[in-house]
């Protein structure tokens, strides 16, 4: 065991745990706090992975930006423990079963064993932002353009479902 | 590290945005679940990134930039409708939608 | 390229008229300008004319398929607002903006219609599916439309991130996005390629509506506002089912084996589950989002059967269903009571959009003379040439066939029933001819399929 096997198994402990935590979690604004710490453990693995660029966007977006937004709602809405609306057992453990089924489904047909590759770590400079950021204006051009196109009807569309009428 | 360890870890990350989807009532929480599903997705696309051999090359770092940005657009728009909603019944509870079947 | 430049312009033009432009008659015509010079463009670039050569570096391939499919849905929208514009005033305020999105939400079938990496594909399915959520939920004042939206949003972004892991399982045993690079065979089949395309298959049959992910259609389609459930069920419809075609035939087509059986399955439940249920509505509304369902169950057969007879049928398919439904539609929003009591003596009171809807509920059925058989024909021959299993288009058939009892419900009402209540129906010469063009449309090319199908080769 070297020391990256340890982080990269203490960060997968936390990123599970965390995402449990979130679907357990009785009070919405806890599952919030839990998923920004899912968001961070998953930035670590990025780290690990040397893909620097996206582990800084992913803090800024994902906990920065989007997860401020779900706080603010969830604030707005006043929701807490008590206004939570509870699905009765039988239908959680259903819910629980399938996933579970899933999992279990694609992990066994993956389980073949002949997947071999490694996934480099600590080294490789295609996640650093130079790199990234050459391909993504040069190759990756026209997808970016179009991803404008995106956020335009986005925008347009929260807006005619946010004004009042 | 071994590819397979990563593929699993994202898998069950999936799976548990999975079981969120299908246990929880709050709408805005059910969108939480479904953030950790595209999560998921992007730390296996950064990790199959990384994968050597064969290589797979930077595509799929690119690709988790733009799932990125799609998941911004649609967590603007997915708000702003269950914001409507509460408007109307002052409720996120999924479970007021299975009336519309009538 | 040139009809998705233009309709990304549009899109943003209309956003500005409704700022500078106060009269919604002049925003309308602006839109209904700006579809016909999308489609006039769209024939250009099939001649050879493109404004602005861009490099997408493989990403979209405009090929002659994806061009004539443009055209027919930008045709089909033409259509659609010339019918319907005018009723989408009564849906809200926002009227500029909901053209706009429409334009959006083309730009985004421009896309998938020609992607050749799966990032296109993906970029082109959010683009189609956000606007949508916005219009289903457009009729903000209506509990239904709202509760319509959110289970569409719901279940839509979820749909996406089946989509999503199934892109970087495939991104995982292949190394690419591309479609030429995924279908190629080298070594050993993946596990990782056969559980991404599952999961793929599955977010697409989501989209398109097909059973047993067909659970959101009838409450979407029932809960949104009628002028945009019109566009929902024909033209974005038909834009997905390209998409799935596309990435079937360039993508997997080395894997057939493994896929062909599951989409029979699909293709066998969907027709079943549509028809069936569709018998059952009380509502025309409602009968026509399962009648939906049950046409995409015959385009999935052109998945199924996946030959160039079968890609010709889709072609013919989709632009005798998107007509006749749009023309259904454009009537329906008209009326007052959506049962089928309500269309109970329309032949006396108004005989001649009695008479078209009649033809576009008989090319729905499949009855010759009609666009609808033409499509139906293409779409079984193919899907008998092209496969082992002999069951497949005989059950088509049957289903064809208990297709017709809910169709001629409408029509038993409209001319064999009496109204109670007097007709409240004001119609605009200018709707009445239109309908009668799209009719005569019909008609003709059930007569002629070749005048539609000869572009796909000239």
């Amino acid at each position: 065991m070297n020391i990256t096997q340890i982080l990269v198994g203490s960060l997968s402990v936390i990123t599970l745990f965390s995402a449990l935590m979130v679907i357990i979690s009785r009070n919405p604004v806890h599952s919030v706090l839990w998923l920004i710490v899912t968001f961070f453990s998953i930035s670590g693995h990025y780290i690990v992975l040397n893909a620097q660029f996206l582990a800084i966007v992913n803090i800024i977006v994902y906990a920065g930006a989007i997860m401020v937004l779900f706080l603010f709602v969830i604030m707005l809405m006043n929701l807490n423990r008590e206004t939570e609306p509870q699905k009765n057992k039988w239908l959680k453990l259903a819910g629980v079963l399938s996933g579970g089924s899933l999992l279990l489904v694609i992990v066994a047909a993956l389980h073949t064993g002949d997947i071999k590759a490694m996934a480099q770590v600590k080294e490789g400079d295609i996640g650093l932002i130079g790199t990234l950021g050459k391909e993504l204006f040069s190759t990756y051009v026209v997808p970016f353009e179009i991803s404008s196109i995106l956020f335009l009807s986005a925008m347009v569309g929260a807006v005619v479902i946010g004004k009042k009428e | 590290m071994p590819i397979v360890y990563y593929l699993y870890l994202s898998l069950a990350l999936f799976c548990i945005g999975i079981v969120g989807v299908l246990t929880r009532r709050n709408a805005i929480i059910i969108f939480m679940c479904i953030e950790i599903m595209l999560n998921a997705v992007n730390l296996l696309l950064v990790a199959f990134s990384k994968m050597h051999p064969p290589k797979a090359g930077i595509d799929g770092q690119l690709f988790v930039f733009f799932i990125m940005v799609v998941a911004a657009a649609e967590v603007s728009v997915g708000l702003a409708i269950i914001v409507m909603m509460y408007r109307r019944i002052h409720s996120v509870d999924v479970n007021f939608l299975n009336r519309l079947k009538h | 390229m040139n009809a998705l430049l233009l309709s990304a312009l549009m899109g943003v033009v209309m956003m500005f008229s409704g700022i500078v432009l106060k009269s919604k008659a002049a925003i309308r015509n602006i839109a209904i300008a700006g579809m016909l010079a999308l489609l006039l463009v769209n024939i250009l670039e099939m001649n050879g004319t493109v404004f602005l050569v861009i490099d997408s570096k493989g990403m979209i391939g405009f090929d002659r398929f994806a061009l004539l499919f443009n055209s027919i849905i930008f045709f089909s929208t033409f259509l659609y607002l010339t019918l319907s514009a005018r009723d989408m005033e009564k849906v809200g305020v926002n009227y500029a903006e909901y053209l706009a999105l429409i334009f959006f939400i083309l730009c985004g079938i421009a896309l998938v219609s020609s992607f050749r990496s799966l990032i296109i594909l993906f970029l082109g399915i959010e683009i189609i599916s956000i606007p949508l959520y916005i219009l289903t939920g457009s009729d903000k004042l209506n509990l239904k439309s709202n509760e319509a939206s959110l289970k569409y949003f719901l279940l839509g972004s979820f749909s996406t991130g089946l989509m999503l892991m199934g892109i970087a399982l495939i991104y995982g045993a292949k190394g690419t996005f591309y479609t030429s690079g995924i279908n190629m065979v080298n070594g050993a089949i993946s596990p990782l390629l056969i559980a991404g395309m599952l999961l793929l298959m599955f977010s697409m049959a989501f989209k398109v509506s097909v059973a047993p992910f067909h659970f959101w259609t009838p409450d979407v389609y029932d809960g949104a506002p009628t002028v945009f459930t019109s566009f929902m069920a024909t033209i974005v419809k038909a834009g997905v089912f390209i998409a799935f075609i596309r990435l079937f035939d360039e993508g997997f087509a080395s894997q057939q084996p493994k896929w062909k059986l599951i989409i029979a399955i699909l293709t066998a439940a969907t027709l079943l589950i549509g028809n069936i249920t569709a018998v059952f509505q009380q509502s025309v509304k409602r009968m026509l989002a399962y009648s939906s369902i049950a046409q995409a169950g015959f385009m999935l057969l052109s998945v199924y059967a996946m030959s160039p007879d079968s890609k010709e049928g889709l072609i013919l398919y989709a632009a005798a269903y998107c007509m006749a439904t749009i023309g259904i539609f454009a009537v329906l929003i008209k009326m007052s009571d959506y049962t089928f009591d309500g269309f109970n003596g329309f032949a006396k009171q108004q005989p001649l959009l009695a008479a078209v809807t009649t033809i576009f509920l008989l090319s729905l059925a499949g009855i010759p003379l009609t666009a609808g058989f033409m499509a139906k024909f293409y779409m079984i021959k193919a899907a008998m040439y092209n496969s082992g299993l002999l069951w497949l288009p005989i059950l088509a058939l049957v289903m064809a066939a208990v297709s017709v009892s809910y169709y001629f419900r409408v029509i038993q009402a409209m001319y064999f029933r009496e109204s109670s209540t007097p007709s409240t129906l004001t119609v605009t010469p200018a709707f009445r001819y239109t309908l009668v063009a799209l009719a005569a449309l019909v008609v003709l090319l059930g007569i002629f399929p070749n005048l539609l199908l000869a572009w796909l080769y000239f």
